[in-house]
């Protein structure tokens, strides 16, 4: 008998689709109607694959044992109270319930605490704090906005409904979709491309290949002129997202930051002493200050090309003040593309817990934060904890050989629902539920707003949601201090005993 | 005079506030073994990680650091008399919120060494780290007096936010040196990567060798003979002056040498 949920929450990626429906049969997942094709991918077919993990292991002489609930717990508890400094990494696919308890453990602890935000859009928390933000949520910008700019990202491959939902695509109050003339350009595109393969194919005989031409910024076109909606893309290379878009602008690797420096002059009306900036010649910057200045409301997106390309952080601190600029002339609001479905959360249930994002530690007693200091990879390379718990994360597939080979000379705990790479390095292995498909919670969307996640299929037999392992772990952690703390007791008025 | 070595390699970074002149002042050597420090999430004294000696018979410096102390971090952090001697590398944080008092590192340092410093001086005999002289994060108030002299090449994001003092780097520096910077001077002897002096609305940064790339938010101002780097030093030039960040409506001043720098004649044509 099919069973059909409404208004389920895709737990994918940072825009949290709550409009999906999903058909199960005999608790499986059969349909997703609505969804993307990775939302598809994993709620239909990934969430029950052959490497998913169903019992807690022990690494016993090298080898990963199976072994009971509780006994993994003790494991990790006594690995987790015996270290000096522990680091608890990853939070960022599980629900904000868990990462509650995560704050909990770490200050029990005293270890250092990260969630995968470090190695994505933690520089943009970082300018966040160093400049400030003028941000808006999606569905002002879906209403609003009618210039928008992806920079450094391609929504059409990482946040596939991105643009469908929240941006251009998307009929709002107050804006029309261009999804039609998006449609027929597209059309127009691939009839072109057909004629230039046939063209190629007649002279390819006779002709040697041309090598490839180097990349040029084309001119502005004169729809960055025209009424609605428009959307510009800056990016190294045309992604998808470049081919829908009205204007793409192709910079040169890492030049971003002194190409947001040349716009701020512009949007400033001043005069500029060179002619190209980033392989980008300075009169087509004046074209897209003017198509800027000239919107009603503009919104700029950003991805992880910002801010994992060379200046970090400050590519974003300078993608602010522009936009700060920009506000002195017009309406402009800036948001970052959030990548794993619960990184916001993460960031904000750290934040209310301790006061601070990320990057923290504990080991003084109180929270202190760093990026740089208390970073997961940069503890890691530096090889300063001595015991590592990852939870819905992989860095095994993710981060630097040094981080990895640092982090394999101390205990390493897992909690994932599937055998990733980090999962088949775990010393103490956890089986856990796939949030939002087997488990309930929180998850905030990469504007802040806070969405349910929906329970949609059971978990199979005797596998535990993560915050009740995570939980678990911090009763047997106190526990064991609370042991520990009453062997000291006694051993100090035996030694008072015998000096009586 | 007390000098300090450690008793073992450290894993996990140690915090270690307590080695400061102005705590030691006063205290006896027993007293200053039974200092707390922290060694991750554990609670030590002093004397649990370090062997003490003390040589009644020299004044200064006052406190000799001899070994490996990378993992050592906050050494020196808020002093306001003395001197320290590290003999060997180490950590973070290293004179941080010196308010007087000399430190000599004769090794690397590591990020944020003389972090929102007053007053004082800083010797580092090798290189020194990212954020070296900039604030915490999300403060806008850095280095606001004294001197650093490096020897070797400084990271990124030196001198960020500095309002008054002087940074000389005889090496190379990285990115974003003298970032958000307002008053002060700072002077490289060799090559500077790109994206000096962004935000910058004073202050000065000179730079002896190459620029890697000018941002394009700093416009030509003059060509000067020589400038002044502090009351005892200048430096020969000419050199080519920009002002910026003309973003920030900053007059704050680059200097790059003429002879090092020969793609940037194409903005003498403005002169």
């Amino acid at each position: 008998m099919a069973e059909i949920f409404k208004s389920v929450v895709c737990p994918i990626c940072g825009c949290l689709c709550d409009d999906l429906e999903a058909t199960v049969e005999n608790n499986e997942i059969v349909k997703m109607k609505n969804g993307c094709a990775v939302c598809e991918a994993k709620m239909v077919h990934g969430y029950k694959s052959d490497e998913r993990i169903l019992e807690p292991y022990i690494r016993k002489d090298g080898k990963l044992v199976p072994v009971s609930m509780d006994e993994a717990i003790c494991k990790a508890a006594q690995i987790l109270t015996d270290a000096k400094y522990p680091l608890l990494f990853g939070w960022t696919s599980s629900v904000s319930e868990t990462q509650h308890v995560g704050v909990e453990l770490a200050e029990e602890l005293g270890g250092a605490l990260d969630n995968c935000c470090s190695v994505c859009h933690g520089p943009s928390v970082m300018a966040i704090q160093e400049i400030g933000i003028p941000t808006a949520t999606l569905g002002q910008i879906r209403h609003r906005a009618d210039l928008i700019v992806y920079w450094a990202c391609d929504p059409w491959s990482s946040h596939p409904r991105h643009v469908e939902r929240y941006t251009a695509f998307t009929d709002g109050r107050f804006e029309k979709s261009e999804f039609k003339e998006y449609v027929q350009k597209l059309k127009a595109k691939a009839s072109q491309k057909k004629v230039d393969a046939a063209i190629r194919r007649t002279q390819v005989r006779y002709q040697p290949s041309q090598p490839p031409k180097a990349a040029i910024v084309e001119a502005p076109p004169q729809s960055l002129a025209k009424a609605g909606r428009k959307m510009i893309v800056f990016d190294v290379r045309k992604t998808m997202t470049a081919e829908v878009a009205d204007y793409f602008v192709q910079v040169e690797p890492n030049t971003d930051y002194e190409i947001f420096g040349a716009l701020r002059c512009l949007v400033n009306d001043q005069e500029l002493d060179i002619d190209k900036v980033g392989g980008v010649p300075v009169e087509y910057l004046k074209e897209i200050v003017d198509a800027m200045v000239n919107a009603d409301f503009g919104a700029i997106f950003f991805g992880l090309g910002l801010t994992q390309s060379v200046g970090r952080f400050r590519n974003i601190e300078i993608a602010i003040a522009m936009t700060r600029d920009l506000n002195r002339k017009t309406k402009f609001v800036i948001a970052p593309m959030r990548g794993h479905f619960n990184v916001t959360g993460a960031n904000t249930v750290f934040a209310w817990q301790t006061g601070y994002p990320f990057a923290l530690d504990f080991s003084q007693g109180y929270p202190q934060y760093n990026p740089g200091e208390f970073t997961a990879n940069d503890l890691l390379r530096r090889g300063d904890n001595d015991a590592t718990l990852v939870i819905s994360a992989d860095p095994g597939a993710h981060f630097p050989k040094s981080s990895i080979q640092n982090m394999m000379k101390h205990p390493l705990i897992t909690i994932n629902p599937d055998w990733n790479a980090i999962s088949r390095l775990g010393d103490v292995v956890f089986p856990t539920q796939w949030c939002g498909i087997e488990q309930a919670g929180t998850a905030y969307r990469m504007d802040s707003i806070p969405v349910t996640l929906k329970k949609i299929v059971e978990a199979p037999k005797g596998i535990l949601a993560d915050e009740e392992i995570v939980r678990r772990i911090l009763e047997k952690v106190r526990d064991i201090k609370a042991q520990k703390n009453e062997k000291d007791i006694q051993g100090q008025q035996q030694i008072l005993e015998r000096k009586m | 005079m007390i000098t300090i070595t450690p008793k073992r390699k450290f894993d996990v970074p140690i915090q270690a506030a307590c080695i400061n002149v102005d705590v030691f002042t006063g205290k006896t050597l027993n007293e200053i073994k039974k200092l707390a420090i922290t060694e991750g999430k554990e609670n030590l004294t002093l004397d649990d990680a370090f062997d003490l000696t003390e040589d009644k018979t020299l004044e200064t410096p006052n406190i000799t650091l001899t070994g490996d102390f990378s993992k050592v971090k906050r050494i020196g952090q808020g002093m306001k008399t003395g001197e320290i001697i590290i003999n060997g590398n180490v950590g973070m944080h290293t004179g941080e919120k010196l308010a007087g008092g000399k430190i000599v590192i004769n090794g690397n340092s590591d990020g944020w060494t003389g972090s929102e410093m007053k007053k004082g001086l800083i010797e580092i005999h090798g290189d020194a780290g990212d954020y070296t002289a900039s604030p915490f994060r999300g403060n806008s108030a850095g280095m606001k007096g004294g001197l650093i002299t490096v020897d070797g090449n400084v990271g990124s994001n030196v001198g960020c936010y500095l309002q008054g003092g002087t940074i000389k780097i005889k090496g190379s520096a990285g990115r974003f040196l003298g970032h958000h910077m307002s008053d002060g001077t700072i002077y490289v002897e060799k090559n500077c990567a790109s994206r000096a002096g962004t935000f910058m609305t004073g202050g000065k940064i000179i730079i002896n060798g190459t620029v890697e790339l000018l941002m394009p938010t700093f416009t030509i101002d003059s060509i000067k003979p020589k400038v002044k780097v502090d009351a005892t030093q200048n430096a020969q030039g000419p050199f080519y002056v920009f002002l910026g960040d003309i973003a920030e409506r900053g007059t704050g001043k680059i200097f790059a040498l003429k002879t090092t720098n020969p793609e940037l004649a194409t903005y003498e044509k403005y002169l």
